[in-house]
């Protein structure tokens, strides 16, 4: 069985060195083909992963429910207030919810008179946020330098603060903000932490900031806020679903017990980072599968130009056929030679777009910096195309070569 | 060794239908040499194909070493083809771009012998041929009776017990024509039955049995 395909296998090759010239022009149309696919495919990963180490970082389970102020009906829409509450919050931390994992209110500081931060004689123009002690672990912030809230801080309305490393890096310089204090308003504070920079490059670059400078922020607990504007508002609900695909229930539970509170006052609604991702997603595959079909025009284009040099290979060569089949060659015998020429050339041409398709994800992996090896599957996957490519490309000639009848093969000129 | 009885065989072309063939029954018994001479459109390629059973008959029978091949597949026709039959042609059909030995090895590629006992099989029928020092030739360098030692070569690598050639010194001058004629006859002497197409007399002396068609039908059957 072995000597059987070594014999066919060098049949093969002895008749491609014979047509070097034509056989290369299709191995290089089989090359760029393969290339181009992988290309596609390295570059739609690049994009994957580039946009999800962004998303990532607003916690990719996150969900976020607040009053929808969108609602018409004149009889709610006269009403002041956020519609939530610390006795909403309340209830909402006490295990009503199964699909969440955590929750933490947030309140905006959004003092009459405008407060401005400062640290002797340098400013900030961060946000000021106040949050409950869960929001770091739900955001994905890391804190770097110093600790992140404790239970205490909220409940005691600690004056603490945690920086983002803009706000750091402005009222502090170089030097380590930890332990240091500065002002809200004429409110000392006292910095506890300080968070990990944060990547926006991609979102910045599509126009958005995902909302607001992660890295000019100021983080400090809710309740001491709340006690600075002399509120009990909370201005929305950042939550931690159990896992992404439960998400949306977790925003429907949490509405659920907010509409049992004040469901005849106002209405609510939520965002999800589970339909912003199948939205990416969406994006990113329809961006991949068009580029994937515009390297396949490649991949046919190679594939027609093998069954050209086949087609011209069996007209050429019609007496050796014949003369093969007079010797004793079977049908299936002439078929497996020209097949079998068909794939050497194919995986030839997938083997050289196989080698320059990774020298572009190696190089394009050198320039930003992304993990863009090519897998193994990809390996595979574009070597299966490759012995296909030769295998169709190749059958219709082999077929018309086994089929010839030996006497007229034979007599042909 | 060959029975062929009322073999009829007709080629279409288009609405016409031409007989080629029509009641040939010949008898050719084990360690004859047989020339089949006619006319240009007498049948006698026609009939010699179907005695190398590389085509088929229309009407009658046709057994060739006991076995009946007149119904055979044709994947059955090319195993009788590789075991029993030795063709030569008058264009001597090498494959251009292999060496002289490799294409005696062909006709032991298609039944499944060792690399290493085709060679050594292939290099003792070109020595046969005395034509062994060209083993590593293109079939290019070499002159036309050199080519067509090899493909005598090939023909027999296979020991089959009949050689079908067809107008084996068409392409030979004179001298080479008798020179192959003369390899002939020592492989008949040796026991390989031959059956040859020729349109030259002098080559057709060689035979010790010659059949004339004329217009499908035997028309005389001289010698055997």
């Amino acid at each position: 069985m072995l000597i059987f395909f070594v014999d066919r296998f060098s049949l093969a090759l002895y008749a491609l060195k014979d047509n070097l010239r034509r056989t290369l022009l299709s191995i290089l149309g089989i090359a760029i083909g393969i290339a181009a696919v992988m290309a596609v495919g390295t570059i739609s990963k690049g994009g994957n992963y580039l946009i999800f180490s962004e998303l990532e970082t607003f916690g990719l389970n996150s969900v976020w429910v607040f009053r929808d102020r969108g609602d018409k009906d004149p009889h709610r829409r006269v009403r002041e207030g956020s519609g939530i509450d610390n006795d909403d919050y309340q209830a909402l931390t006490g295990g009503c919810c199964p699909a969440v994992q955590r929750i933490s209110a947030v309140v905006h500081a959004s003092f009459s008179k405008r407060a401005v931060i400062q640290a002797i004689n340098r400013y900030s123009n961060a946000q000021v946020q106040g949050v409950d002690v869960t929001l770091t672990s739900i955001a994905n912030d890391v804190v770097i330098q110093g600790r992140p809230f404790r239970a205490r801080d909220i409940t005691s309305r600690r004056a603490v603060a945690i920086l983002g490393p803009t706000a750091a890096e402005d009222l502090f310089g170089a030097a380590s903000a930890i332990g240091r204090e500065f002002r809200i308003g004429n409110r000392k504070f006292t910095v506890i932490g300080v968070l990990e920079a944060k990547s926006r490059d991609f979102l910045a670059s599509i126009g958005s900031s995902g909302g607001q400078d992660a890295n000019n922020r100021i983080l400090i607990p809710y309740t001491i806020l709340q006690q600075m504007l002399g509120h009990k508002q909370i201005n929305f609900l950042h939550a931690e679903a159990v896992t992404q695909t439960q998400a949306d229930s977790a925003a429907q539970q949490l509405i659920a017990v907010l509409k049992r509170h004040n469901g005849h006052n106002y209405s609510y609604k939520s965002e999800t980072m589970a339909t912003y991702i199948t939205t990416t997603e969406r994006i990113l595959n329809g961006v991949a599968m068009i580029g994937i079909i515009a390297a396949s025009v490649s991949l046919l284009v190679g594939g027609m130009g093998i069954m050209n040099i086949m087609s011209t290979s069996v007209l050429e060569r019609t007496r050796e056929i014949g003369l093969r089949k007079a010797v004793g060659a079977r049908r299936s015998d002439i078929l497996l030679q020209f097949l079998l020429e068909a794939v050497v050339i194919s995986t030839l041409g997938g083997l050289i777009g196989l080698t320059l398709g990774t020298i572009a994800s190696i190089v394009l992996a050198e320039v930003t910096g992304f993990p863009l090896a090519p897998s193994l599957t990809v390996i595979v996957i574009a070597l299966v195309v490759s012995v296909a490519v030769g295998i169709i490309s190749g059958y219709l000639p082999a077929r018309r070569a086994a089929r010839l009848h030996p006497v007229e093969a034979l007599r042909y000129e | 060794m060959i029975a062929l009885s009322d073999i009829n065989k007709s080629y279409r072309v288009g609405e016409l239908v031409l007989p080629v063939l029509r009641g040939i029954t010949l008898k050719v018994a084990a360690g004859e040499f047989v020339a089949i001479m006619g006319p240009s459109g007498s049948g006698k390629t026609t009939l010699l194909n179907i005695i190398g059973c590389l085509d088929s008959v229309d009407a009658g029978s046709y057994s060739l070493a006991g076995e009946v091949v007149d119904r055979a597949s044709d994947d059955d026709l090319a195993r009788i083809r590789n075991r029993h039959i030795g063709f030569v042609f008058q264009l001597f059909n090498l494959i251009p771009r292999i060496s002289a030995l490799r294409n005696v090895e062909l006709p032991m590629i298609y039944s499944d012998v060792s690399p290493a006992e085709r060679r050594q099989r292939a290099l003792h029928a070109l020595q046969r041929m005395a034509i062994a020092d060209r083993a590593d030739h293109a079939p290019s360098q070499l002159s036309g009776g050199q080519q067509q030692r090899v493909a005598i070569a090939r023909a027999l690598v296979n020991t089959p017990e009949l050689l079908v050639a067809d107008e084996p010194t068409g392409s030979l001058d004179s001298g080479t024509g008798r020179e192959i004629m003369a390899l002939f006859g020592e492989l008949n002497r040796a026991g390989t039955t031959i059956v040859m197409v020729t349109h030259e007399e002098e080559i057709a002396a060689f035979a010790s049995r010659i059949i004339r068609l004329r217009d499908g039908i035997i028309a005389t059957d001289e010698g055997g």
